[in-house]
């Protein structure tokens, strides 16, 4: 039986490159909520942006959070992957400027080409806009999406260089010998081996990804060279799937890293969790059916499987690290901060926002469920509560001026504020799913018309503490860069 | 040992210039593009292996490094997916030399000799660049409207397409297996990443 006990590593500061990731994600993340609550404040009736604005509203917001949740992720898992292994900053700053580049001409493309056919840029619809935006529009988003996944196959492949030359290869990465023979407590640390899976899994979506982005680049210039649309949404959302998904898989990292330092608690990396993840690593790139149920003209053997494995996947890696993180606080004596606060709301966001998920993959309830507002209400819950509470913890974490340094009523009533805001504001969307209420619909019916409301009120909420938690980042940003214990020792630990 | 392995490699090449050969490879598209273009390259590979190491050396500095090899060999390779390509080759008997000539030495060759000092990254972005782009090109095949070659039958360039995407299924699950097996555990060291930061911290 192996013998688990906690110890302590130091605390490292961020580098400049992983601050660059964070102020771009911080900036970027405020910029995409606002154009959230544009759309929302639209759909309530409250504003009158016209439905061609909203379109591209909901592009962007689209595209920018799936983007911008990676390049936040990959700054989490960057950060306490390189106390492990010997990472290239070089690659992991041209990643950074490679996504720049995109995010310019996914910009460009909408906000001057009009482009709004929604990131899922489903086939044909990027080729026959009837005149609503350019073929030029439609290339440059695609190409832009195009370039943030060359830069993002570079950060991985860089990712499995150093975990493949540290050790050996990718099943002792995954703990495999520990897992499958005898667990002699040696299992690589959690970060190892979620970096390991996230690795696996983004490299075969980015690949999949740039093939259908090709195909439909040609496609939009020779367009006698048709594409099966089914196909075409299968690789999409394999890919689109695959990458947000990997998104709470990289931040959750913060989470295996970081409250263990407050209750002086291992995070084992056992056979369970070693299991879990490995389960995952395959489960994530067979689950993404369960957004196709509704095509009836898919094989029956993919719909059934995203069935199954919609149910399956909820369970390995969430039960887990929430039954590991309830273990690890339980009677820890943990004295709770603005960051440790934060990771632990983010593990009751991701646990509730799955739950929509695996009720709408049922496919009875898909039929009825799946384009109404219940899957965004899904979605906001596990990005929202989980994987944007589980950065922000990151950088409260970073940024936290001293081991003991108390907090204002201010942070305080920001966390109260983001907790409840994001609640209220993913109930809304989740109400509005069960009464029917469809979803990207610019313009709502008279009786929908209170939950936008509500709805509206809770983002605003949202967004006012997120701005209070990112001003505070920026405002710390010199004590993130350096290397200074920074969680408190829990109650009756010795020091 | 060397000799050896010169004179079988010269004789595999010439065995695939006979008539026998290039008329069974060539015969359909699929073995054309999917077996006599690659084995052509092969050798180019080989080629480069059996030159010392300081003549390879020498080769890939008078190059100006991987990179402009490596591009070398995408462009020489990609002309010979074109359909064009393939016509001319099959009509005109220098192009048919050309191709012979321009497989090993503007492909495989260079190709081989950037390998060496291509990173582990490097190699990656080749073998998934690579990857997608068979794959695209399959789908290519598959979906032209019209026939593209004029030696080969409109379905015979469907099963080609096809056999392409196969391919890039199969070379993909072949590349990430590789990175699950073989290898050793490095002893445990502190990253340079982390040095750099000790250093930083303790300059003395």
């Amino acid at each position: 039986m192996a013998n688990y006990t906690y110890e302590h590593t130091p605390d490292r500061g961020a580098t400049a490159g992983v601050l660059a990731y964070l102020g771009t994600a911080c900036a970027v993340l405020l910029l995409m909520m606002l154009v959230g609550l544009l759309m929302r404040l639209e759909q309530a009736q409250i504003i009158d942006l016209g439905a061609n604005w909203f379109y591209e509203l909901m592009t962007l917001h689209g595209a920018g959070m799936v983007g911008i949740a990676g390049i936040a992720g990959a700054a989490v898992m960057w950060h306490f992957l390189r106390q492990y292994v010997d990472l290239s900053p070089g690659i992991f700053l041209a990643n950074l400027a490679l996504f720049l580049v995109g995010v310019v001409m996914i910009i460009g493309s909408i906000v001057f080409g009009h482009f709004h056919a929604a990131w899922t840029f489903l086939y044909p619809m990027p080729s026959q806009s009837m005149g609503m935006w350019s073929q030029e529009a439609a290339a440059l988003f695609m190409g832009g999406l195009l370039v943030i996944g060359v830069g993002f196959l570079l950060l991985h492949l860089d990712i499995a260089r150093a975990i493949v030359a540290r050790y050996g290869n990718f099943a002792r990465a995954l703990g495999w010998p520990q897992l499958f023979g005898h667990d002699d407590g040696n299992a690589p640390p959690p970060t190892v081996v979620a970096s390991t899976m996230v690795t696996i899994v983004n490299i075969v979506g980015l690949v999949v990804g740039a093939s259908i982005l090709t195909m439909m680049l040609l496609n939009l210039y020779l367009p006698e060279f048709t594409i099966d649309a089914m196909l075409a949404k299968g690789m999409i959302y394999f890919f689109g799937h695959v990458f947000i998904n990997a998104t709470i898989y990289m931040a959750v990292i913060a989470v295996y890293e970081i409250l263990p330092r407050y209750t002086q608690r291992p995070w084992k990396a056992n056979k369970v969790f070693l299991a879990s993840w490995s389960a995952s690593t395959l489960m994530v790139m067979f689950i993404f059916p369960h957004h196709l149920l509704m095509d009836f003209a898919f094989p029956q053997w993919m719909l059934i499987m995203g069935h199954i494995i919609g149910y399956l996947n909820t369970v390995p890696i969430l039960v887990v690290t929430g039954y590991g993180a309830l273990m690890i606080v339980f009677r820890s004596g943990i004295r709770w901060d603005m960051a440790s606060r934060l990771l632990f709301l983010s593990l009751f966001g991701w646990a509730a926002g799955a739950m929509p998920a695996f009720i709408d993959g049922t496919i009875t309830v898909n039929y009825v469920m799946h384009n109404t507002l219940w899957v965004p209400g899904h979605f906001h819950t596990y990005l929202l509560l989980g994987m944007v509470a589980m950065v922000f913890g990151f950088i409260y974490y970073l940024g936290k001026p001293g081991q003991n340094a108390a907090e204002g009523w201010l942070d305080r009533a920001a966390f109260w504020g983001f907790s409840s805001g994001a609640l209220g504001f993913t109930l809304s969307f989740l109400y509005a799913g069960k009464e029917s209420v469809a979803r990207r619909y610019a313009v709502h019916l008279p009786e929908w018309l209170p939950y936008d409301r509500v709805g509206s009120v809770f983002a605003a909420l949202v967004v006012a503490s997120s701005l209070l938690f990112v001003l505070r980042f920026f405002s710390r940003l010199g004590a993130a860069g350096r290397d200074y214990a920074r969680a408190p020792l829990a109650q009756g630990a010795a020091a | 040992m060397n000799l050896h392995a010169r004179i079988s490699l010269g004789a595999c090449y010439l065995f695939l210039a006979t008539p026998v050969a290039r008329s069974a490879l060539e015969a359909a598209m699929s073995t054309h593009m999917l077996l006599q273009i690659p084995l052509l390259a092969a050798a180019g590979v080989l080629l480069a292996r059996l030159l010392p190491v300081a003549r390879q050396d020498a080769l890939l500095t008078a190059c100006g490094g991987a990179l402009p090899l490596v591009v070398l060999a995408l462009f020489a390779s990609s002309y010979w997916m074109l359909p064009r390509a393939l016509d001319a080759a099959l009509g005109d008997p220098l192009t048919e030399a050309a191709k012979f000539i321009s497989l090993p030495l503007l492909v495989g060759l260079p190709l081989a000799l950037a390998w060496r000092q291509l990173t582990a990254i490097g190699r990656g972005f080749v073998w998934t660049n690579f990857i997608s782009m068979l794959a695209v090109l399959g789908w290519l095949y598959i979906a032209a409207p019209v026939r593209v070659c004029n030696n080969y039958l409109v379905d015979e360039q469907g099963s080609t397409g096809w056999l392409m995407v196969k391919l890039a299924l199969l070379l993909f699950a072949g590349w990430l297996g590789t990175l699950f097996v073989g290898g050793n555990v490095a002893p445990v060291a502190v990253p340079a990443s982390s040095r750099d930061d000790a250093r930083q911290a303790n300059p003395a």
